[in-house]
């Protein structure tokens, strides 16, 4: 599933195991189409590498791209790969719309906590204190919490998994583009050049999916929990649109 | 000639805009030719709001300064206008009046009389206004019924109504006869638009509210013509667009100077990704939030560098509203052969106006899409002679990229590819301009020595009083790739805006001094003051 282009992320990167469990996700789809977009950042190189048809876009614009292409060719899996910076901080706005939208979209987010391709900076995910190139003594702003944001803005599949274990991610991944509606997997990724936390591998707790809201808001509160925090079935927006244009 | 301008004016929320173009639909349907202006305030309710409706023997494209009648519904309002008014007034009968030739009819009376909002008043006046000029009220009924359907009882009540107390208290003033019967197509600039993209393929429309290009969206919506959406935001539309149209389907957005900033970050990856796409842009005054539902003419030089980067892109200006239908469908279509950014350079004036028209002639120009499955990735961006390389959408394994890119859509930042790749983009601009200069880059109406060149709305205006003093009219068209014709004599620029930025361009190409006529106050050029411009020269 691989292109010929030369993979520059750094030897240990977390990304390498996303990479590796979207592979498998895929394969486990079967002969499924799969389209994807990126936005911009470290992340954003996984779409020169996949062998499927791709959009590198820019800047936070993932999920009204893809949201744009799922209106126009509703027969293809969708997914958008997206970084913290990417998505938490410029283009926060789109994911929360899509989300409400429900939009028939997967979004996989990246959270390695930090700008990497621009060396460091800290991003909305960012613990309140942490040190950054632009913030040397230390980030003055409190984080966002990405699961809980989506939870609030209606995402009907909201779920987080860590880069290091391939096989749970790659599961994650496979039910979120299985789910109709928008999805959303917060991935915890480890980057070695400016937030190295592969020390959480141990301490990560597996929980089940939440049957409401209230519940998984609680569930995902723990930054060291992963799994299917909550699902459910409702109207796409594709479908929506569809059954008012109905012409 | 019969040539007879009629103003209507009231307050927002009196259907002093619905009241003009019944009033044109109503003597397109006697076989006239019809301009409206519409002139309103960023409000809902109060304000200033005024309809001018012109009918003419002719085909015009502007309205006239000075009124031949006047349609007044609100005592305050009468003060904006009465220096204009040459002619017969009617005003409702709840304030009183200096103005000599005027008719007062109790049209809030009538309103009140049948349980009624003031809204109606609008349809009581324009009976009165039947019985006045000598209109046949069976006319007005019709437009009625075809514009609001079952609902139309109540107009068609009210409008006889007041017909009949005109005709019990007034004179006839005039006969306006019934030329012909017609079907009364009378569209307004943003429907010209909207039918043109349509005729060439568009399918999906995304746009973000914004005076004065939200009517497209609402036209596009209502009709079902095209799946229309309203997403978050300026960028979310350009974006959705970038989707739609990476999916294979011919998209559009639209907007105005504020919502056009935001977007073009996004016109900028539109071009590196080679996405065919069009953008209406429809200018209001700025800077800023300026005058919402005012005209100007301010944002040429940001269309013709809409974005960062160097990368083709194609901007054409319409002149007239049938000029509104030909050019969007032909920039969608240009889009779509030339794979790059389209932008159609409009203003509110031509939007929000609206003339009689048959609009026909634009048609899908089809392009080759390869779509099919196969293990390898598509040569999306190879290196052509024409800089134009083959189209291909999903399932097939394309791939696009803001990034500089190898044939393949691959990242990369080898100087040779990313030398190549540039010169491949940028050679397009070489076809596009072979391609212009085949599809009337300007219009040239010889009438004398000396010329008035001018862009946009405008040229209605400029037209008229150009043949009565007998100058010649250059109406540019296509303002990049600019191409211009020898220009000889004296040259004078019309248009709306402070420094004369058409002049300018002009300026730099030829080295020719380019006189300006120029304002910056919202309003658009009538006749009448284009000639006395040129008068004071
Ligand atoms: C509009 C815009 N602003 C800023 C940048 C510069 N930029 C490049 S990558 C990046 C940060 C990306 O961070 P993140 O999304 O966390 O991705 P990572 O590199 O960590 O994968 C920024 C700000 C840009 N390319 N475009
Ligand atoms: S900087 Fe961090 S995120 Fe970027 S490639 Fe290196 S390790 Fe990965």
């Amino acid at each position: 599933m691989k292109t010929s282009a030369k993979i520059t992320w750094c030897p240990g990167c977390g990304n390498f195991g996303i990479m590796r469990a979207f592979e498998k996700a895929v394969k486990m789809i079967g002969n499924a189409r799969v389209v994807v977009s990126s936005g911009i950042g470290c992340h954003g190189k996984i779409a020169d590498y996949l062998k499927v048809p791709s959009f590198h876009v820019i800047h936070g614009r993932v999920p009204p791209f893809l949201t744009g292409f799922k209106l126009a060719n509703p027969e293809m899996i969708s997914v958008g790969f997206v970084g913290d910076g990417d998505a938490m901080n410029e283009g926060i706005e789109h994911l929360i719309h899509a989300a409400r939208r429900n939009t028939d979209i997967s979004i996989f987010l990246h959270n390695n906590g930090v700008f990497g391709l621009t060396t460091g900076q800290v991003t909305a995910t960012s613990p309140k204190g942490q040190k950054g190139r632009s913030t040397p003594y230390g980030n003055p702003e409190n984080p966002i919490e990405p699961c809980s944001l989506m939870l609030m803005s209606g995402a009907t599949f909201v779920a987080r998994a860590f880069a290091g274990d391939i096989q749970k991610l790659a599961q994650i991944m496979y039910d979120a583009m299985k789910h109709r509606g928008f999805s959303f997997v917060e991935i915890l990724q480890p980057c070695v050049s400016f937030n190295n936390f592969w020390g959480i591998r141990d301490e990560i707790k597996w929980v089940e999916r939440a049957d409401s809201v209230q519940t998984a808001l609680k569930l995902c509160s723990d930054k060291k929990v992963c799994g299917v925090f909550y699902q459910k079935e409702d109207e796409t927006f594709e479908e929506a649109i569809y059954r008012i244009y109905r012409r | 000639m019969f040539d007879f301008n009629v103003c209507i004016a009231g307050a927002a929320g009196d259907g002093v805009k619905e009241a003009g173009e019944v009033l044109a639909k109503l003597f397109s349907r006697m076989g006239y030719n019809v301009f409206v202006y519409q002139e309103y305030e960023s409000l809902i309710r109060g304000g200033h709001n005024a309809s001018v409706v012109r009918i003419s023997d002719r085909k015009v494209h502007a309205h006239r300064f000075y009124y031949d009648a006047m349609i007044c519904l609100e005592d305050y309002v009468l003060k904006n206008h009465i220096e204009r008014l040459k002619g017969f007034l009617i005003h409702d009968a709840k304030f009183e009046c200096e103005y000599s030739n005027s008719f007062p009819v109790p049209l809030s009376e009538f309103v009140k009389e049948e349980n009624l909002s003031f809204l109606y008043r609008n349809a009581a006046a324009l009976g009165s206004f039947c019985h006045l000029s000598g209109v046949e009220l069976k006319f007005l009924n019709e437009v009625f019924q075809s514009e609001y359907g079952e609902k139309s009882g109540v107009d068609v009540e009210l409008a006889k109504i007041a017909f009949d107390y005109a005709e019990r208290n007034f004179d006839r003033l005039m006969e306006i006869p019934a030329k012909k019967s017609q079907d009364g197509n009378v569209f307004s600039g943003s429907e010209a638009i909207a039918l043109g993209m349509v005729d060439a393929g568009l399918e999906y429309y995304f746009a973000y509210p914004m005076t004065p290009a939200s009517p497209v969206l609402h036209f596009l919506a209502k009709k079902k013509l095209a799946y229309a959406i309203q997403p978050e935001s300026e960028i979310a539309a350009i974006m959705m667009a970038i989707g739609s149209a990476y999916a294979g389907k011919r998209s559009a957005t639209g907007t105005s100077g504020g919502g056009f900033a935001l977007m073009s970050e996004s016109i900028s990856l539109a071009a590196m990704a080679e996405i065919p796409l069009l953008i209406i842009l429809a200018q209001r005054s700025a800077p800023s939030t300026g005058m919402a539902t005012f005209t100007a003419q301010e944002d040429l030089y940001f269309s013709l560098s809409p974005a960062h980067g160097e990368f083709p892109v194609i901007v054409a200006s319409p002149l007239t509203l049938k000029d509104s239908y030909i050019l969007a469908g032909t920039l969608l279509n240009l889009a779509w052969k030339f794979q790059t950014p389209t932008i159609l350079l409009t203003e509110k004036h031509m939007t929000e106006s609206y003339e009689n028209e048959d609009l026909d002639g634009v048609e899908v120009e089809e392009v080759d899409i390869f779509s099919s499955v196969t293990d390898d990735v598509f040569p999306r961006y190879e290196i052509t002679e024409s800089g134009i390389s083959r189209f291909a959408v999903p399932p097939a394994i394309v791939k696009c990229n803001s990034n500089e890119h190898d044939e393949f859509g691959i990242t990369t930042d080898d100087a040779k590819m990313a030398t190549e790749m540039y010169a491949k983009r940028m050679r397009k601009e070489e076809e596009i301009l072979k391609e212009v200069k085949k599809l009337e880059p300007y219009w040239l109406i010889k009438n004398g020595q000396d010329t008035i060149v001018t862009w946009g709305s405008n040229f209605g205006a400029v037209l008229e009083a150009a043949e009565e003093l007998g100058y010649s009219v250059l109406g540019i068209r296509f303002l990049r790739p600019l191409i211009l014709p020898k220009l000889g004599g004296n040259v004078i620029c019309v248009e709306c805006n402070y420094r004369g930025l058409l002049a300018g361009l002009i300026e730099r190409e030829t080295g020719i001094d380019v006189a300006r006529v120029l304002r910056w106050d919202g309003r658009p050029f009538t006749p009448e003051e284009v000639k006395e411009e040129l008068a004071r020269r």
